[in-house]
C-alpha cells in the first residue's frame, strides 16, 4: 500500500476498499486494520485541510492517531457554525443543507464532483444490497456525470427472474433534487432513480420552503402499480409516510399492493406534521398498504455523513442499524465520555471514510443501544442542539 | 412512629399500586368526598389553629430522625435522582420558612390582617374603621404540579391550607414523590387536614380524568410550560379559576466591585449554591451569571472560581445520575462549546471530569442562554447592567428572580433598574432557589389570588 499524502490518493485507495469489500469476504482482521489505515491517514489529512478541525484537534492535542477510536469526532452541530470543509469556496459546486424548517441556521456539507461521486458511490451499493438486492441497476447512470473513474458495475446487472419480468415502480415522497437541491436525501433519491429508473418523485416544496406530499400524484402511482400487479417500493421520509397513511385512514382507502412491494422510511420528523411512533407507523403501512413488516426497512442518515445505515435487509429479520463497511458506529455514554456497555444508552458516533472533504469523525446527538453488530435508535438528545447563534424561543 | 422502611397507609389514590387505573368516575368521587371532608373538618377551622399545626410540622421536618425526612433521605434519590444531600438543602430551606411567624407575615401581607379568614376585621393599618372585610378560598382547589422541583407544590398546598380548600393535587406520572410524602406528613399530625387532601399521579394531558377534576375545581392552580397552561385555560370550565405559573427563567448578576474584595470565592460559592440548588431544575435556578468586567478579577476569572467551587460542591452535595437523555444533552453542549472554545479566544470551559456533574462556559457574547440545567451554567461578561439587560431582553417577559450580588447605594440602584425592566424578584446571590415564604410567585400575590373577598360597611 502506498503513502497517502493527498486527497486524491487517498480517495483511489478507499475505492479500492470499498469494491473489495462488496465483491468478496474480507477477513476481519485485513478489514479492520485497512480501515483503521485509511482512516488515520484522511484524518491527518483533515487536520490539516480543515480549519475548524485542525483547530479542535489542537486543543484536543491529538496530532496523530494510531487506532480510528482515538479520533476527534466533531459535533454535527459543529457544520451550522463553521464551514467544515477543506475545499476552497471556488471548488465547491454543491452544499447539502440538513433539513427543517424550524432551525435559523442550516448545517451546511460541501462538495465537489469527486467527493459528490464518492457520495453517490457510497450510497448505492449499501442501498441495493438492503433494499434492492437482486433488482437490477437499469438507469444504468445515464443522467449522471463524472462516472469515467468508477469501478465495473456489471455484476449489478444480472437480473433476478422476478425483475426481469417486472421491474419495481419506485415511488419517492420526496421532491426531486431538482426541486430541492440542497438536500442530501433528494439528492441520494436521484442517484437511486438515475442507478434503478422508472422513478417518480411525489414530493413537493411548498411556498416557505417545506416539503409537501403531492397526494394525488401519489395515490395514482399506487393505484397504477396496484392495478398493473407491479410492486411498488415507497421511499420517503417518517413525516411524508405519515401524510400518506393519514390520508388512507381518513379515506378509508387500503392499498393492496403486489407482492414484493416494500417501504423505505428516513430521517426523523423535524418537527413537522403529525408525529407518529416507529412501531405505530410501521404498523399503518402494512394495514393501509399492505407492506409486510419483514419489507419496511428504516435508513439512518444525515447531511453530515456520506453514508447510510439501515436497519435490515429487505425479507430478512431485522437487526440494529449497520453503516458499510466504509463507516463505522459507536455508541458512546454521554456521562463518562468511553465506548457504552451493551445494552447501555449512549451517543452515536460514526467514522465515515466517505466524509472525505469534511470532517470522517462526527458525534452526533442521536442516541442508541448497540445490539450485536448494530445499535438501535432510542431517541434525542435533551435541548436537542446548542445554538450558537442565538436563544430559540421554542426550547424555553 | 413508622420505623426506617416507611411503609405508607394507602390514604392516597397515588397510594394505589402500580398498575392500578383511574378512571374519571374516581376522581369525581374523590373531589366530593374532599368537599365533604372539608365542610366537616376545615371550613370552621381557626388561622390560629392551622398555623400552630404547620409551624409544628415544618419543625418535624428539619428534625434528622423524623421519618418522613429520613425516607426522603433513603428513597428519594432512586425516586427523584436528586442525591441526598441536595434534598436535605431543598427540604431545610423550604421547612425554615415554614414557621407561625412566616405564616402569619404571609397573611398579614396579602390580607392586610392575620384573621381575615376567620372573621370580618377592618385592615390592621385602619383599626376603628367601620369599613371590613373577610375572605374565602376556593371550596376545592386543584393543583397541576410541575415535573421538575417539589417545592412550589408543597408551598402551594400550604397556602390552600390556610384558604380552608379542599385540595387535590395532580403530579406527572413517577414525579409524586415528595409532595405525596408531604400530604402524608400532614395526614399522620392531623387526620382531618389530611382529609381534606387528594394526591394522584397520571399522565399531563391525559383528558377525561382531568375534565373530571377541572369539573369539580373551582379553582386551578398549575405550574409547567406555557403551553401546558394554553391547554389548561382551554379545558377549564367557566366557573373555575386558574392561578397559572408559567414557564420562567433566571440569571444572576455580580456588580464589578462585590469582585473588589478580598474574597472573590466566595461570591463564586454563592453562585454555585443558587446553580446546585435542586440541580438548578427550578424556574429559580440560574442559567446564565452575567459578570461586569471592570473589578479585580473579570467574568473569566469569575468563572473559573465557580467552576472550583462547583466540584466543591459536587463533593459535599452531588448531581446524582441522569437519564441517558439529560446526559447526553450535556454532553453534547459541552463538545459544542470545546470546537467554539478552540476556535475563539472568547469562549473558555470547564467541565467535571469524567462525569457531567458540573460545567461553566465563559463567554463575552452577553445574549442569554437558555442552559441545559443540571448544573451547566454560563458566565457571560459585561460591561455594565445594561448590556446585561440587552443581552436578557429576550426572556424579559420570562424572568422570574435575579441573584444579585453588589452592596449598598449601587446594589439598590440596580436593584431599581432590574425591577423596572421587569425583573419578578431581586435577591442575594446564593438565595435564588430560598424565596421567602410570603413571596409574590411570578409577580403575584400569591394567596391573595386564591381568595375571594366580601366586604361589609357596617
Amino acid at each position: 500500500m502506498s503513502l497517502i499524502v493527498s486527497f486524491d490518493g487517498f480517495v483511489a485507495q478507499l475505492r479500492a476498499f470499498m469494491t473489495r469489500t462488496q465483491e468478496q469476504t474480507v477477513p476481519e482482521a485485513e478489514l479492520d486494520a485497512e480501515f483503521n489505515r485509511l482512516a488515520a491517514a484522511l484524518f491527518a489529512l483533515q487536520r490539516d485541510a480543515v480549519p475548524i478541525y485542525g483547530e479542535f484537534c489542537a486543543k484536543r492535542k491529538v496530532p496523530s492517531v494510531a487506532d480510528w477510536r482515538e479520533i476527534p469526532a466533531l459535533p454535527a452541530a459543529e457544520f451550522k457554525e463553521y464551514e467544515v470543509t477543506s475545499l476552497p469556496p471556488a471548488e465547491r459546486t454543491h452544499v447539502f443543507h440538513s433539513s427543517g424548517t424550524t432551525q435559523l441556521r442550516p448545517s451546511r456539507h460541501f462538495h465537489n464532483a469527486q467527493s459528490l461521486a464518492l457520495y453517490e458511490e457510497s450510497l448505492l451499493p449499501w442501498f441495493r444490497r438492503h433494499f434492492l438486492p437482486g433488482w437490477a441497476a437499469i438507469g444504468g447512470g445515464g443522467d449522471r456525470t463524472d462516472r469515467s473513474d468508477r469501478t465495473d458495475r456489471s455484476d449489478r446487472m444480472i437480473c433476478n427472474p422476478q425483475s426481469a419480468i417486472r421491474n419495481p415502480q419506485l415511488v419517492i415522497l420526496t421532491p426531486s433534487p431538482a426541486e430541492a437541491p440542497h438536500s442530501s436525501l433528494a439528492h441520494m433519491f436521484g442517484t437511486v432513480r438515475a442507478e434503478f429508473g422508472g422513478a417518480i418523485f411525489t414530493g413537493r416544496v411548498n411556498g416557505e420552503g417545506a416539503w409537501a406530499l403531492d397526494l394525488e400524484q401519489t395515490l395514482a402511482a399506487l393505484r397504477a402499480a396496484q392495478s398493473a400487479g407491479q410492486p411498488a417500493a415507497l421511499l420517503g421520509t417518517a413525516s411524508s409516510f405519515v401524510s400518506l397513511l393519514d390520508h388512507c385512514q381518513a379515506a378509508r382507502t387500503a392499498f393492496r399492493l403486489a407482492a414484493g412491494s416494500r417501504a423505505l422510511e428516513t430521517g426523523g420528523y423535524k418537527g413537522r406534521g403529525r408525529a407518529m411512533p416507529k412501531r405505530e407507523l410501521r404498523q399503518m403501512m402494512t394495514r393501509w398498504l399492505g407492506i409486510p413488516e419483514s419489507h419496511i426497512l428504516a435508513e439512518y442518515g444525515m447531511s453530515e455523513l456520506s453514508s447510510q445505515a439501515y436497519d435490515r435487509v429487505i425479507a430478512e429479520a431485522g437487526g440494529g442499524f449497520r453503516f458499510p463497511p466504509w463507516a463505522r458506529a459507536r455508541i458512546i455514554s454521554p456521562e463518562t465520555g468511553r465506548e457504552a456497555e451493551d445494552g447501555e444508552t449512549g451517543l452515536v458516533r460514526v467514522v465515515d471514510l466517505a466524509n472525505v472533504r469534511s470532517a470522517l469523525a462526527v458525534q452526533t446527538e442521536d442516541l442508541a443501544v448497540r445490539r450485536g453488530e448494530g445499535f438501535e435508535l432510542t431517541g434525542r438528545a435533551a435541548g436537542a442542539a446548542a445554538r450558537g447563534c442565538s436563544l430559540m424561543l421554542e426550547e424555553l | 412512629m413508622i420505623d426506617k422502611s416507611l411503609t405508607l397507609p394507602g390514604y392516597f389514590l397515588a397510594d394505589l399500586p402500580a398498575g392500578a387505573e383511574l378512571t374519571p368516575g374516581l376522581i369525581t368521587e374523590a373531589c366530593q368526598t374532599l368537599k365533604r371532608n372539608r365542610a366537616r373538618f376545615l371550613e370552621g377551622r381557626t388561622t390560629e389553629s392551622l398555623i400552630q399545626r404547620l409551624d409544628g410540622i415544618g419543625r418535624d421536618w428539619l428534625e434528622a430522625d423524623y421519618p418522613f425526612r429520613r425516607h426522603v433521605l433513603e428513597a428519594g434519590p432512586a425516586a427523584t435522582g436528586f442525591s441526598a444531600a441536595v434534598l436535605a438543602a431543598g427540604l431545610d430551606s423550604f421547612f425554615r420558612q415554614l414557621t407561625a411567624e412566616n405564616l402569619e407575615g404571609l397573611l398579614r401581607q396579602e390580607l392586610g390582617h392575620a384573621h381575615r379568614l376567620d372573621d370580618f376585621h377592618p385592615g390592621e393599618h385602619e383599626p376603628g374603621s367601620t369599613r371590613v372585610a373577610l375572605a374565602r378560598g376556593p371550596e376545592l382547589l386543584a393543583h397541576i404540579a410541575p415535573g421538575n422541583i417539589p417545592n412550589a407544590v408543597m408551598l402551594n398546598l400550604v397556602l390552600g391550607l390556610l384558604a380552608r380548600s379542599a385540595q387535590f393535587v395532580k403530579c406527572a406520572s413517577g414525579q409524586a414523590f415528595l409532595p405525596r410524602l408531604f400530604a402524608h406528613s400532614l395526614y399522620e399530625a392531623d387526620a382531618k387536614l389530611g382529609a381534606c387532601i387528594e394526591v394522584a399521579e397520571w399522565p399531563g394531558g391525559t383528558a377525561s380524568l382531568e375534565a373530571a377534576l377541572f369539573a369539580q375545581a373551582d379553582c386551578v392552580a398549575a405550574t409547567g410550560s406555557d403551553e401546558t397552561l394554553a391547554s389548561i385555560r382551554k379545558a377549564l370550565p367557566g366557573h373555575a379559576r386558574l392561578a397559572g405559573y408559567g414557564t420562567r427563567v433566571s440569571f444572576g448578576f455580580v456588580a464589578k466591585e462585590a469582585l473588589d474584595g478580598r474574597h472573590p470565592e466566595s461570591i463564586a460559592a454563592r453562585a454555585a449554591l443558587d446553580v446546585a440548588a435542586w440541580n438548578q431544575l427550578g424556574c429559580l435556578s440560574p442559567h446564565v451569571i452575567y459578570v461586569e468586567e471592570g473589578g479585580r478579577i473579570g467574568a473569566e476569572g469569575f468563572a473559573g472560581l465557580l467552576a472550583e467551587q462547583l466540584e466543591a460542591l459536587e463533593k459535599t452535595h452531588p448531581r446524582g445520575g441522569l437519564a441517558a437523555r439529560e446526559a447526553a444533552g450535556i454532553a453534547s453542549r459541552r463538545s459544542f462549546y470545546e470546537v467554539r472554545a478552540a476556535h475563539s479566544p472568547e469562549t473558555k470551559m470547564w467541565a467535571s471530569p469524567e462525569s457531567t456533574a458540573w460545567t461553566v462556559v465563559w463567554d463575552m457574547d452577553a445574549r442569554f442562554q437558555v442552559s441545559c440545567l443540571n448544573r451547566f451554567v454560563y458566565v457571560k461578561a459585561v460591561h455594565g447592567v445594561d448590556e446585561a439587560l440587552q443581552g436578557a431582553e429576550v426572556v424579559r417577559d420570562k424572568t422570574s428572580t435575579v441573584g444579585l450580588a453588589g452592596s449598598g447605594a449601587r446594589a439598590a440602584e440596580l436593584a431599581r433598574q432590574f425591577a423596572r425592566w421587569g425583573a419578578r424578584r431581586i435577591c442575594p446571590l446564593g438565595e435564588m432557589q430560598r424565596p421567602p415564604l410570603g413571596w409574590r410567585h411570578d409577580g403575584r400575590p400569591a394567596l391573595g389570588d386564591l381568595l375571594t373577598w366580601s366586604e361589609w360597611e357596617k
